[in-house]
């Protein structure tokens, strides 16, 4: 078995990734708690009550909510600063390219595999004439790149509509107030639609079996080379296109 | 029993001084043009042959025990405490405006220096004092009487025990909010409270987006389920083997 790495991620992705996955986790569970009205409450009542008591008062927890949001939002800002020719415009480019063919497929195959097996899965396709092979992906598979599109324009949003209601107590006035009540709204989807997807990739990368080299690399930048062939084998043969020296 | 303080206003009493109105805003330090109280004239009608006499109907927030504001607020930030009294937890506002649309009396508005929400309280700052509301101590004609009705021996309950067949609430009979302030006398117009209607926004979260949202957390919740499911189960699911991995006829 070789024991080849080859890099992934570097050093500067590895510390957003985390650093975002924090704020989020925090963003989330003050956000939730932030929700407290009988019609409204995702979780019950005893979730805001009790969140509220660990910050001491509503307010405490309003003002951690922002800051926190704030400090989340200059981090990202510097980094898309630093990092925006050498790594989030080819991100962006990459993730926003679908290969409608093969993709579809992958996406269709891919589900009923993770969920019921190589055997079942090509038993379901068959009748749509094709086999049981999961087409070739490239540095992101079909899923990947559609769980970052949507957790790119749904985090834009998040931030549009959060930096709208902090304004809401400094600069707007009562004419403004269709915007904050709109805003509120939208905020919520928002953060439901990324809670939704993040479950899915929580489970992907820190619990499904296959993934589990991708979930080391989010610490170590690197994968083997044999895992980077099986599951992201047309980003394989670009890195056997390279210079060898490249490849750590 | 818990305490509901309310207001037992006789409109006869009522001289239209706006004495309770320029004390309110001292006390609660309101900006220009801002109140959180009123007296409501009835239009004099100077050609009737038999005329009338005027009416006065001093008001203010109501209190209400089915309060629509706090229906309103996604926060919380407006709540109904111990006392019976609607509040506002102005660190925790954040002044999107929904309760003032939800008030069927107009009670509310955004505090254009503070921008939340403002509204009467009952004078929080004052009854933590044990002084009585401002409106209430600098009535001239004593019109207001404020205290809690769910007290026997409290003078408001007392007064409104006393008159309970005459004591009306202003309410709009479409939207029923159970109002704290009771009049006595002839208060006028009955029929101004307009209908508690929850903001668009606010509507569209609670019938759509909020069900909507728990239905996508839930589905891909049970996917990942299934998944880890799968997992358990299938310990041994390997892709299928052939000879090339691009040929098609895959048997």
């Amino acid at each position: 078995m070789s024991k080849t790495q080859v890099q992934r991620h570097t050093r500067w992705g590895i510390f957003i990734h985390w650093f975002n996955a924090a704020c989020w986790f925090f963003l989330l569970a003050t956000g939730v708690a932030l929700i407290s009205n009988h019609d409204l409450n995702p979780l019950g009542a005893w979730y805001p009550a009790t969140v509220r008591a660990i910050f001491g008062g509503g307010a405490n927890l309003l003002a951690a909510h922002w800051g926190l949001g704030l400090v989340w939002l200059a981090v990202w800002l510097v980094y898309l600063v630093m990092h925006m020719s050498r790594f989030v415009a080819p991100f962006i480019k990459e993730i926003f390219t679908l290969d409608p063919n093969r993709d579809l497929e992958w996406m269709i195959k891919k589900n009923l595999q993770m969920t019921l097996g190589y055997k079942m899965m090509g038993r379901l396709v068959k009748p749509l004439g094709w086999d049981g092979h999961i087409p070739p992906q490239g540095y992101y598979n079909a899923g990947q790149k559609l769980v970052a599109q949507v957790l790119v324009l749904a985090g834009a949003v998040l931030v549009a509509t959060g930096l709208m209601l902090v304004s809401s107590k400094y600069f707007l006035s009562a004419a403004d107030a269709w915007v904050v009540q709109w805003s509120i709204t939208i905020h919520f989807i928002a953060a439901g639609i990324t809670t939704a997807l993040l479950i899915l990739h929580i489970y992907m990368a820190a619990i499904s079996r296959d993934e589990r080299p991708a979930f080391i690399s989010m610490f170590s930048g690197t994968v083997p080379l044999e895992y980077a062939q099986h599951h992201h084998q047309l980003w394989y043969q670009e890195l056997s296109e390279q210079k060898p020296s490249e490849v750590v | 029993m818990k305490k509901q303080l309310a207001m037992v206003i006789d409109a006869s009493k009522c001289i239209d001084c706006k004495g309770c109105q320029a004390s309110c805003k001292v006390a609660n330090e309101l900006p220009r043009e801002q109140w959180r109280n009123w007296i409501k004239g009835a239009d004099p009608q100077w050609q009737a042959k038999n005329r009338k006499p005027m009416t006065y109907q001093p008001g203010n927030c109501m209190q209400c025990s089915q309060a629509t504001c706090v229906t309103a607020c996604p926060t919380g930030a407006t709540y109904r405490d111990g006392d019976g009294v609607v509040m506002i937890d102005r660190g925790l506002c954040i002044g999107c405006g929904q309760c003032i649309g939800a008030c069927p009396y107009g009670a509310r508005f955004r505090n254009e220096k503070l921008k939340v929400a403002d509204k009467c309280d009952f004078c929080s700052s004052r009854r933590a004092v044990n002084l009585p509301p401002a409106c209430v101590s600098t009535c001239p004609t004593k019109a207001r009487v404020f205290g809690d009705i769910k007290d026997p021996k409290d003078p408001a309950a007392k007064l409104l025990a006393k008159n309970k067949d005459e004591a009306v609430q202003v309410v709009n009979q479409k939207t029923n909010t159970d109002p704290n302030l009771y009049y006595l006398g002839d208060p006028g117009p009955k029929h101004w409270p307009h209908e508690a209607k929850m903001p668009g926004a606010f509507e569209f979260w609670k019938n759509l987006a909020d069900p909507a949202v728990k239905i996508a957390v839930g589905l891909t919740g049970l996917g990942a389920l299934a998944m880890l499911g799968k997992q358990f189960l299938m310990k041994n699911d390997a892709p299928p083997q052939d000879h090339d991995h691009e040929g098609g006829g895959h048997e």
